[in-house]
């Protein structure tokens, strides 16, 4: 019982300092979402080319979006700002495919 | 003195190695087994102590199955069975069946789609995983199924190259109504079009157990019938109907600039199941099915020898016929120079006239029957005409008729029956299809 209420507490210390670090990153500002801003090594490219049209789509608005709000220095309003509960890791089932794929061609290489 | 003594060795060794062989093998030759489960999947196999074995899906999901909405699947799904299933990725298939040393191959017609692998006996479990995973298990990823549309243009684009395949394709076309008259190719207008989901739809109707042969060369039948017990049961039932093919003739002329004019003209034959079938092949025979020594001068060819006389010109003349479940084509193809369409086509023609006027000797006859026979059992010596015969049969009539059992049937044609099978060619409703420049080329009303 001690331990339960002592792990939940940890957690939502966890959960607290997420949210900081997630605001103190800055992206959440011109409307990014966290997958818009991995960096894009070839695993990443793969991944992408995989997405649905839409969700494609709607990725490039945003990071146009960024790419012009940063070129003017400016942000959006702040009711517009990716909240951390709001933020959908969109690309991570595609990327974790990827990442899979690639390993086991690693995996037959050794063989 | 020392090359004396290694001879001496070698005997010994060689009479030590066939005495341990004899005691080994006690094979017994084996027949055709045949098994149907409740399912409805038929298994048929043959063990015949090869050490290379063959393992076949066979499928009722050819393009007569297709609709109008997902016309050129089949296509799509011919070039898709390496992709990614649930079991393996397209990778792990690649590389596994490479492993091995197998080889996995997939091909439909207007009726069935065969999956095959090939492999040395020991790798039968590997390869045989793969076989499951493609036929019933695949994922048809959109990137991966996006990525096949140029291959369907390099398919398409290769086949322009064979100015038959284009005679065939229009002539079903023009023959057929409905199901049959689907193309082998994916139509242009679908190219990029075909969903992932209506990839699965499809298979998902057509890929089930009722419609499914599983058959197999050099594998024992127990292990077979294990395998399509466990792994082939997955969809039970017989899917969506597919339609009745209905025969209305007609005519399709494809314009080129082509040196040769092919044409191809054709009534309604028999489909594989009717009596008369075997008639018509026998015809086939009668009439010259391709020449029978190369380069030499076809003289046992009725429509050869005919058109022979009319035209100095190169020419190839043969009489064409394709069975299916429902329904059948029979007629006569010709190559020839433009300007001499004409004469050719009506000498061919006159050939089968001849033939419909009773004009036919015991020796045409005996030979042509020989010719089937022969045809038939040197098809079946190998490894893919036997696998093919045993599937189609096994699909189509759920048994196996032995080569005993088919060359009675050809002895027992007789002149009656052929003479009446040329009066059904030429008394039918005509479908004709032509290609190259097609000036001289008749019209299907004026033959």
């Amino acid at each position: 019982m001690e331990t339960d209420s002592h792990s939940a507490a940890t957690g939502r210390l966890l959960v607290g300092f997420r949210k900081w670090y997630y605001n103190a990153c800055g992206f959440n500002k011109f409307g990014l979402l966290r997958d818009d801003t991995i960096n894009e090594d070839p695993d990443v490219k793969e991944a992408i080319r995989r997405l649905p049209e839409p969700v494609y789509n709607d990725r490039m608005f945003r990071i146009k979006r960024a790419l012009d709000l940063s070129m003017k220095q400016q942000v959006l309003p702040k009711d517009q700002w990716t909240k951390y509960e709001e933020d959908v890791h969109y690309l991570e089932p595609y990327l974790d495919e990827v990442i899979h794929e690639r390993k086991e061609k690693e995996e037959w290489q050794k063989k | 003195m020392c090359y004396d003594r290694r001879l001496y060795g070698v005997q010994a060794a060689r009479k030590l190695e066939t005495v341990a062989a004899v005691e080994q093998l006690k094979l017994h030759p084996q027949d055709v087994q045949v098994t149907k489960l409740p399912s409805g999947l038929v298994i048929a196999s043959l063990e015949n102590y090869s050490p290379a074995s063959r393992i076949g899906v066979l499928i009722k999901a050819g393009s007569r199955y297709e609709t109008a909405d997902n016309l050129g699947v089949t296509h799509l799904l011919r070039l898709a069975a390496s992709l990614t299933t649930k079991g393996a990725s397209a990778f792990k298939i690649c590389r596994g069946v490479e492993a091995v040393g197998g080889s996995l191959s997939v091909s439909s017609s207007r009726e069935t789609m065969v999956y095959t692998v090939d492999c040395l006996r020991d790798h039968i479990d590997t390869v045989m995983e793969y076989l499951i995973n493609v036929t019933t298990a695949p994922e048809f990823r959109l990137w991966e199924v996006s990525d096949l549309t140029a291959k369907v243009k390099l398919d398409k684009e290769l086949s322009k190259q064979t100015p038959q395949i284009g005679v065939i394709e229009n002539l079903h076309a023009a023959a057929y109504k409905n199901a049959l008259s689907n193309s082998l190719y994916c139509p242009d207008f679908m190219m990029g079009h075909i969903s992932t989901e209506q990839m699965h739809t499809f298979v998902q109707n057509n890929f089930t157990s009722a419609r499914m042969a599983l058959v197999g060369l050099g594998v024992d039948h127990a292990v077979l019938k294990q395998v399509g017990e466990q792994f082939l049961n997955m969809r039970s039932g017989t899917g969506t109907v597919g339609s009745k093919a209905v025969y209305r003739g007609g005519e399709l002329r494809h314009q080129t600039g082509a040196d040769l004019t092919h044409t191809l003209l054709v009534s309604e034959g028999s489909s594989v199941t009717a009596a008369e079938a075997t008639a018509f092949s026998v015809l086939q025979c009668v009439l010259g099915s391709g020449p029978r020594v190369k380069r030499g001068s076809n003289s046992s060819s009725r429509l050869s020898q005919a058109v022979s006389k009319i035209t100095a010109q190169p020419f190839d003349v043969s009489a064409f016929n394709v069975s299916y479940t429902d329904s059948g084509l029979f007629g006569v193809y010709t190559i020839c120079h433009p300007n001499a369409a004409k004469d050719v086509m009506s000498a061919a023609v006159g050939q089968v006239n001849d033939v419909a006027q009773g004009n036919l000797t015991a020796a045409d006859l005996n030979r042509a029957k020989n010719q089937l026979k022969a045809d038939y059992l040197m098809s079946i010596e190998s490894c893919e005409g036997l696998m093919e015969a045993i599937g189609t049969q096994a699909l189509t009539e759920g048994t196996y008729h032995s080569p005993e059992v088919m060359s009675h049937k050809i002895d027992a044609v007789s002149s009656a029956d052929v003479i009446s099978a040329a009066e059904k060619f030429m008394s039918g409703k005509k479908t004709m299809s032509a290609s190259g420049q097609l000036v001289n080329t008749p019209f299907v009303d004026e033959i």
